[in-house]
Parts: C-alpha cells; sequence; structure tokens
C-alpha cells in the first residue's frame, strides 16, 4: 500500500516533470514546424536592405539555401534551369522567393552581394532577394541542413513545406524530370488554397557550410 | 601468378585496343578515392555464389556515405552489367561510422571500405569461358566540400569447373564480410513516447537486453536507421544501464514511426578490448536492428510510473483473492470460516476483531516473505516468487509436500483434523492468537501454489525499491485476506457460506486431484532439470511417503506402543526418503549435465595440459578463450562457432576444440594470453594438425573465415 510520504514524493515527482516538460516546449515556436508559424527572422539583403519575414505577411514566401559551387545546386541551374525556371513562375505569381545563404566566410559559397546577383544573372536565376546569413543564425534556426533545403511559407505565415527541391537524391540533371517536383506541387496546392501533398520530406544536397 | 600474369596481359591488351572511356580495368582512381573491383574468389564455377566487392580507398579526412547518408550526402551506387543469366543483389554495407560538420551529422566511411554484392553465376557457363562483371559506380566524397565522382570498372574471371579450384579470391572480401552487421544474439526492444503535439517530436527508447556483466564492456553504443527521418541524426544518443539491459534515448526526426511500423537499422556496438587502460582497443561489431515499435502510453515518465504501481497492486490484490480458492489455502479458509459459524455466541464486535487478527497475521507473513526477498535482492539474487524452483531439490520436495497434502485430502491420513496440519495447534487455539496464527497457515501454505496473476505483479515488484516491493506483497496479502475479513464485518455474508454436511467431505476429497496435478506438474519440472533417473527417485519417494502415511494413520488410534511403533517407522521412512533423493537428485543432475553438454556442445574445457596432451598426440585443436561478460565473444560463439558448416569442419577435420572460460580471471588463462600479448578476450588460436605454433585468428569472427582456417592445407 502507498504510504501518505511516498505519495507525496511521486506527486513532486509529477509536478516537477510537467513544468520541465513545459519549460522545454516553450522554445518550440523558434523551431521550423509544419502547419505552426514560421520563425521570425530578419537579414541582411543584396541590394543593401534588411528583409524581415514578418512584414512579408501576405505573400507566399518560398526560402531557398543554396551554394553555387555545389553540385546538386549546379544540377538545378546550371545543368538544367530547373530552380531559375521554378523562380521565374512563382514570382510571376507573386510569390517572394528568397535566396539565403548560410556559408560562413571563407567557405564555400559564401559570396559577397555583387557576385551574388552576378551569379544569378550569369544563370537566369530570379529570385526575389538573396540574404547573407554568414553567421548561421536563419540556417540553425529552420534547422537547415543542405543546399539545396527549400521551406514554403503562406500568406497566413504557416509553414506549410519543408525539405528537398525533389524526390530524387542524385546530382544528375536527367533525374529532374523523373522526379516528385516537391515544391512545385506545394506552391500549386498554396495557391489553389489545398493540403500540401508532401508537407516534410528528406533534403538533399552539399551540407551547409556553418561557421561552426 | 599464372591468372595475375593472364589478367594483365588480357588488360594491357584491352587498353590498346579499346577507347579510353570506356574503362576495361578493375581499378580506377580520382583524387579523392581509389576504388577497385575485388571478387572473393579467384575463379568462378558455374551456379554459384561469389561476392564481388567495390573496394574504396579515401584519402585522409575524406569521407563516402551510407546507404542512409545522415543529413546530406548521398550513398554509393553500383549498376552492374553481368553475362546473361547472371544475377546481383543490392549492396551489402558494412556497419558505418559518423562525421559531424557542426548542426550536420553523416554516416558513412574513411579511409577504407570494401561494399560487397552477391553475385549468382549462371549455370551454363563452360570451363574455359570468362566471367566479366562490369561496373559503374557513383558516389559522393566529401570533406567539407563534396564532389560527385563516377568510375567505370570491370573485372574478368576465368570459369571453372569444381568447387576445389576456385581459389581465394581477394582478402579485402573477407574483411568486409567481419564487417557487415549480425543478427543480434540479444533481444532488442523499441518503444516511442506519443509525438509532442506541437513539436511533433518524440523519444524513441531503443532497449539491448545485456546482461548486467557485459554493459560494464560497451564503450560506446549508437543506433544508425536505415532510413531517413526516423530520428534526429544530429542528436546525442543517451545511453543508460537500465534493468532490462542498456536503452538509448534518441529524439525522433522529420519522419517518425508510428505504432505497429519496424525500426530498421543497425546498432554498433564499440566493446573495450583489453583489460588494461593504458592501451585500451574496441572491438566494433554492428547488431542488425528489426523491431516492431511499440507506443508508449503515457506521456511523462513520472504518471508512466504511478500507473505501474497502481496496476501491480491492483494485480496483487485481485492474485490474492484469487489464491483462496487455491486447494492449498481453500480448505484452511473454508474451516475457518465454518468455526465462524460455531463462534455464534460470540459478539459481532469480537468476530470482527478475530477477522481483523486473520488478516494482520496474514500481513505480517507476507511482511516477512517481502523483507526476505529484499534482503536477497540485496545481496543480488535473481529471484522470483518461484524462485527456489530453480533448485531441483526444492521442486521434488514440493513434489512431496503436494502429494502428502492431496494424500490428507483424500483421507488416507489426517494431521490434527485440519487439511494442512503443521501449526494447526496454534490455528485451533481460541481467541485472536488462534486467529492470528490461522493467517501465518494460510499465508505458509499459499506459497507454493503460483497463481497466474503472481507472476506479472511480483516480476513487477522485483524490478522495483524496496518500498514497492512492500506495497505489492502487502497487497497480495490483503487479497488473501479479503474474503475472510469481510466475512467477519458482514456477518449478513455468513447466510451466503453453505450450511455444512456430507458435501465437505466431498469437496475436501475433491480438492485432492488439484494437489495430485501439483505434484505431477512439479515432477515434470523436476525430470527437466535433473534427468529422467530423477523420476524414480521421486515416484519411488512418493511410494514410501504413502506407505509412512498410511502406517502412521494407521496405528494413531491404537495402543500407546503401537502408537509409538507406527510415528517412528513412519519418520524412518519419512528420514530415508529425505536421504535417498538428497543424494540421488544431486547425481541425477550431474549426470544430465553431461548428458546435455555431450549431445548439444562440441567442446570441452581448457586446460593446458590437456592442450598439450593433444599437440603431442599429433591433433589439431581449436582454442577459444572466452568470457561471461565478453560481448564480441558471445556475438563470435553465435555467429560463427555454432554455425553449422563450423561443426561440420571440426569433425570432418577431427579438431577437439578447447573452451577456456576466462570469466574469473583463471590466472593460467591469463599466463596463456600473455603469450600472444594479448591482456584480454576474445582470442581464438588453431593448432592445424602436428604443429607447435598456432595460428591467430582476428577477433571478430565470421563462419567461412574460420572454416577456411580449419581447412587450409598450406601454411
Amino acid at each position: 500500500m502507498l504510504t501518505i510520504q511516498s505519495a507525496k514524493t511521486l506527486l513532486t515527482k509529477m509536478v516537477a516533470a510537467s513544468v520541465l516538460f513545459t519549460v522545454a516546449v516553450v522554445p518550440v515556436w523558434a523551431e521550423a514546424i509544419i502547419d505552426k508559424p514560421a520563425p521570425a527572422f530578419s537579414g541582411a539583403a543584396a541590394d543593401g536592405s534588411t528583409i524581415n519575414l514578418a512584414d512579408l505577411k501576405g505573400k507566399t514566401v518560398v526560402l531557398e539555401w543554396t551554394n553555387n559551387e555545389c553540385p546538386y545546386v549546379k544540377k538545378h541551374y546550371d545543368l538544367s534551369g530547373n530552380i531559375p525556371a521554378l523562380q521565374k513562375a512563382a514570382t510571376a505569381d507573386g510569390v517572394v522567393w528568397l535566396q539565403i545563404i548560410s556559408s560562413a566566410p571563407g567557405k564555400q559559397g559564401h559570396v559577397d552581394a555583387a557576385t551574388a546577383l552576378s551569379l544569378n544573372e550569369q544563370r537566369g536565376a530570379v529570385p526575389s532577394n538573396v540574404i547573407f546569413d554568414a553567421d548561421g543564425t536563419i540556417g540553425k534556426l529552420y534547422n537547415a541542413q543542405t543546399t539545396p533545403h527549400m521551406f514554403v511559407i503562406n500568406a497566413e505565415g504557416t509553414l506549410v513545406y519543408k525539405g528537398g527541391i525533389d524526390s530524387i537524391k542524385s546530382n544528375k540533371a536527367e533525374d529532374i524530370p523523373k522526379a516528385v517536383p516537391y515544391v512545385k506541387e506545394a506552391l500549386e496546392a498554396v495557391k489553389a488554397g489545398s493540403k500540401v501533398p508532401n508537407p516534410s520530406t528528406a533534403p538533399y544536397g552539399c551540407s551547409i557550410k556553418y561557421a561552426s | 601468378m599464372n591468372s595475375f600474369l593472364w589478367r594483365l596481359a588480357h588488360c594491357l591488351l584491352l587498353m590498346v585496343f579499346t577507347n579510353a572511356a570506356h574503362a576495361q580495368s578493375d581499378r580506377a582512381a580520382t583524387e579523392q578515392v581509389a576504388a577497385q573491383l575485388v571478387a572473393s574468389v579467384a575463379a568462378v564455377q558455374p551456379g554459384s555464389d561469389f561476392y564481388l566487392g567495390l573496394n574504396q580507398q579515401i584519402i585522409p579526412h575524406w569521407h563516402t556515405y551510407w546507404v542512409n547518408p545522415g543529413d546530406s550526402g548521398n550513398a554509393t551506387t553500383i549498376e552492374w552489367s553481368l553475362p546473361e543469366g547472371a544475377t546481383a543483389g543490392d549492396i551489402l554495407w558494412p556497419s558505418p561510422s559518423r562525421f559531424s560538420l557542426g548542426p550536420v551529422t553523416n554516416y558513412g566511411y574513411e579511409s577504407n571500405v570494401t561494399l560487397l554484392t552477391k553475385i549468382t553465376a549462371p549455370a551454363n557457363l563452360q570451363p574455359g569461358d570468362t566471367f566479366t562483371a562490369a561496373a559503374v559506380v557513383d558516389w559522393l566524397v566529401c570533406e567539407e566540400e563534396c564532389i560527385p565522382q563516377q568510375v567505370e570498372l570491370s573485372l574478368t574471371l576465368p570459369v571453372v569447373g569444381d568447387s576445389a579450384s576456385v581459389g581465394q579470391g581477394s582478402p579485402y572480401i573477407e574483411q568486409a564480410l567481419t564487417q557487415l552487421p549480425v543478427a543480434s544474439p540479444y533481444t532488442l526492444t523499441a518503444t516511442q513516447t506519443p509525438a509532442n503535439t506541437t513539436t511533433g517530436r518524440a523519444q524513441l527508447s531503443l532497449t539491448l537486453a545485456l546482461p548486467a556483466a557485459q554493459i560494464s564492456q560497451v564503450k560506446e553504443l549508437w543506433f544508425y536507421p536505415y532510413d531517413w527521418g526516423r530520428i534526429q541524426q544530429s542528436s546525442p544518443q543517451l545511453m543508460k544501464a537500465t534493468a532490462q539491459g542498456l536503452e538509448l534515448t534518441i529524439e525522433t526526426g522529420e519522419a517518425p514511426l508510428t505504432a505497429g511500423q519496424s525500426l530498421k537499422g543497425v546498432l554498433v556496438i564499440k566493446e573495450r578490448d583489453s583489460l588494461s587502460e593504458s592501451e585500451p582497443s574496441l572491438i566494433t561489431r554492428g547488431l542488425e536492428v528489426d523491431v516492431p515499435l511499440t507506443i508508449a502510453s503515457t506521456n511523462t515518465p513520472a504518471t508512466a510510473e504511478v500507473s505501474g504501481v497502481i496496476n501491480a497492486l491492483l494485480l496483487a490484490l485481485i492474485g490474492g483473492v484469487i489464491l483462496n480458492l487455491m486447494p492449498c489455502v481453500f480448505p484452511v479458509l473454508s474451516i475457518k470460516a465454518l468455526s465462524l459459524i460455531s463462534h455464534a455466541n460470540q459478539s459481532p464486535t469480537q468476530i470482527r476483531l478475530h477477522g481483523v487478527a486473520y488478516t494482520l497475521g496474514v500481513l505480517a507473513s507476507f511482511a516477512l516473505l517481502a523483507l526476505i526477498l529484499i534482503l536477497l535482492k540485496a545481496g543480488g539474487a535473481q529471484i522470483g516468487w518461484g524462485f527456489q524452483f530453480q533448485s531441483p531439490l526444492f521442486v521434488v520436495a514440493v513434489a512431496y509436500l503436494m502429494f502428502a497434502v492431496g494424500l490428507s485430502l483424500s483421507g488416507v491420513f489426517y494431521i490434527g483434523g485440519s487439511a494442512v496440519g503443521v501449526g494447526s495447534s496454534l490455528a485451533e487455539k481460541p481467541g485472536y492468537g488462534g486467529s492470528f496464527f490461522t493467517g501465518v497457515l494460510a499465508t505458509i501454505v499459499a506459497t507454493p501454489c503460483t497463481a497466474p496473476f503472481m507472476a506479472a505483479a511480483l516480476g513487477y515488484a522485483l524490478a522495483q525499491p524496496a518500498l514497492i516491493i512492500m506495497a505489492v506483497f502487502l497487497s497480495l496479502g490483503l487479497g488473501l485476506a479479503l474474503p475472510y475479513l469481510l466475512l467477519t464485518c458482514w456477518p449478513r455474508l455468513q447466510r451466503w457460506l453453505p450450511r455444512p454436511g456430507a458435501w465437505m467431505e466431498r469437496m475436501k476429497q475433491l480438492l485432492a486431484f488439484p494437489m495430485y496435478a501439483a505434484a505431477i506438474w512439479l515432477v515434470w519440472v523436476l525430470v527437466q532439470q535433473a534427468g529422467i533417473n530423477s523420476l524414480i527417485i521421486a515416484l519411488g519417494g512418493m511410494l514410501l511417503i504413502a506407505l509412512a502415511a498410511w502406517i502412521y494413520n494407521g496405528t494413531r488410534y491404537a495402543s500407546t506402543r503401537w502408537n509409538y511403533v507406527g510415528s517412528f517407522g513412519a519418520l524412518v521412512l519419512i528420514a530415508s526418503v529425505v536421504a535417498i533423493t538428497v543424494v540421488s537428485i544431486n547425481t541425477s543432475r550431474a549426470q544430465a549435465t553431461v548428458e546435455n553438454a555431450a549431445s548439444t556442445q562440441h567442446w570441452e574445457a581448457f586446460s593446458e595440459a590437456r592442450l598439450n596432451a593433444l599437440l603431442a598426440e599429433g591433433k589439431p585443436v581449436f582454442v577459444n578463450f572466452t568470457a561471461a561478460w565478453c560481448i564480441s565473444c558471445l556475438v563470435n560463439e553465435r555467429v560463427a562457432l555454432s554455425d553449422a558448416n563450423v561443426i561440420a569442419a571440426f569433425a570432418r577435420g577431427d579438431i577437439t576444440y578447447l573452451k577456456g572460460d576466462w570469466t574469473n580471471r583463471d590466472p593460467e588463462i591469463t599466463a596463456f594470453l600473455k603469450r600472444f600479448n594479448r591482456s584480454g578476450v576474445p582470442l581464438y588460436l588453431f593448432y592445424p594438425a602436428a604443429a607447435s605454433t598456432p595460428q591467430v585468428l582476428p577477433q571478430i569472427l565470421t563462419p567461412d573465415m574460420v572454416v577456411n582456417v580449419l581447412e587450409k592445407t598450406d601454411f
């Protein structure tokens, strides 16, 4: 039979566990979770301005982590023009497409504003803007791990897609037509107001060259 | 030699006559990786199975990837072009390592790895033909930056007719085979907490049922899942020793498993090799994981604990009530209940107090039992409710007790007028003392009768701290005492008690049969433990007991002299039963162990004298130094040394298998190990026939490797 003493100890344990659990749960809003508000951030853009996610409410936002030297990014840019085509179609629809570069200074993919803009021009890429995240804050906030790693946020500010650009994890351009185009699919769903069919998929690519 | 020259000539010729883009070589190199296609044989037999391996030599700090590359990266792929009719399986992946770059964790290989593929050669090949396997291999090699690379390799092997001339093949293959994950000799269980509604995250617990002695050997334990998203690959995996073994707690990832799905992957154990900490080396072994996942029913560990305790208490209570129905206890209860009726002249309060006294007697006895259990547990013994049942002597004693009780119930003899008579005089004492001792008696008598609920509640309780054990036992006692207590508190229930009559005697006699059944079951358990000879001993003992009972009963009402003769005779018979049983059961058990050993084991205990004697006779000997706490020793024994092919090879070569058990750090074995510069186990030695120096085998064994060593003819 439980004595009163042991019952008290158990009760204390339960209360302590519940408190700790709640505390652990609190920082959750600073994590990228499907169907929850996308974590807020602000970053320096290539044109010198500061972009705030909160200001973009009312518009669909696409976040694309990129590194121009990564073979997987090259697959979708130089070798196929896949992402530039997506950018063109999306921006024409009023979607805000943000390229984010989280490579630390001195590491692969880290470029200055002028280089970033000229690279986009060379590759025919038309993102709405390029954000420089050299200290990796935004990348770690979203737990971005690869380039490319894609996130789609709807007009209400809810994260509706995160993961890879498509379903075949290769660096070969001929695999693009065979793959399921997750991001294209997600944007179409958001436009139609329907549910995104594959909201969380495996991202693939080179690892993001964070500072640490 | 011939084959090498032939291959070289073949290569040179082809290089001359072939377009450079279509490589015909079994080797290709990039700046980071030197790749080579190797085979487990030097020649192919039609219709046979063999391995092809892609060996990658990777420059320092760079790595290639496992089947699940981790947070980023890409696994190596091989596209085969084989002769018609040949089939290739999926890549067999050696156990991976992990590499972290900031928040990104990848799984893969560095410096040297061989990826295996099992190939089945077509049956229609002719000796003298060639078998050419071509492969287009794609991999991603990364240090910080990643480079996808592709090479084309091709390997040509001659075809031979018989299996004897297929040859040895590349040592890379044998090395890779030892690095493949093996079926786990330990049970694996996987549970997961329900996903947090906000974050979608859960906690996955993977438990490896390692015995306590082996847990301290584990330096590192890491789980590599085959699929993306099952776990947070960058999160630490917390290792904890629990009563069930070693538990890994891992945070789930983006695609956690749901109930009913299976967790698949590789669990990599790194075990300390030697005793001295100054030169520790690690033995790495991968265990294959494929376990169904259960979702825990509660969220926080604290509430789970509480509900667990409450469940156990309830089960114990119910179990205690059911114990009343067991033939061991029921006679006591029924007689006590009847005595209630006979004590009708007492006031209701007094009757109630009798009930309380009985309950206290039961509770006190159970508390004593719990105390003994707690003390024994503290002493480190492995116990359960029927703990005594591991000893054949106890089993036979209880069988005799059941039989004797059955005889008593059948009416062959009576002890003091109560069904189970020991201490019944105390129980029959009028007053509260009598009720108290009846309670004690009920407990003593209930002990051998294991009710099904008991095992669950007690099994749970024994893993808990002392307080919980006491609580569960008291709950059990309360259940046992409850019916009688209720009867005393609500006299109205007594009306439900059946009126005394001839049915009572019939009932008593009927209850003898479950007791006989229990005796029969116990004799069956005894035979399992102590061999077939124990059957005659147990049954003979029962015969003598029945004889003793008859003599005793027959002389109860005779003259005083016969009374003593009867009692003395019965006593002598019982004493001889005890003596014969004790002696014979032990012998029988020893014999049974030896017989078991001979039939299921194919080894002898190691001693240097025995080894030298065998070597002097010129016989081949295989020596295995192992210890109960050594994990790789056990894995090797299960995976390699118990394999049917290996046992057949031992028989074919007439090889004596000596096993040295170093669990207690036997000094003779320690000295022997030192001779081979080892300070720990496992150590495997093979002395071929008429050889003085042994071949030392690696510490990770595969069946094929052992057979090859045993059958090697050239040294």
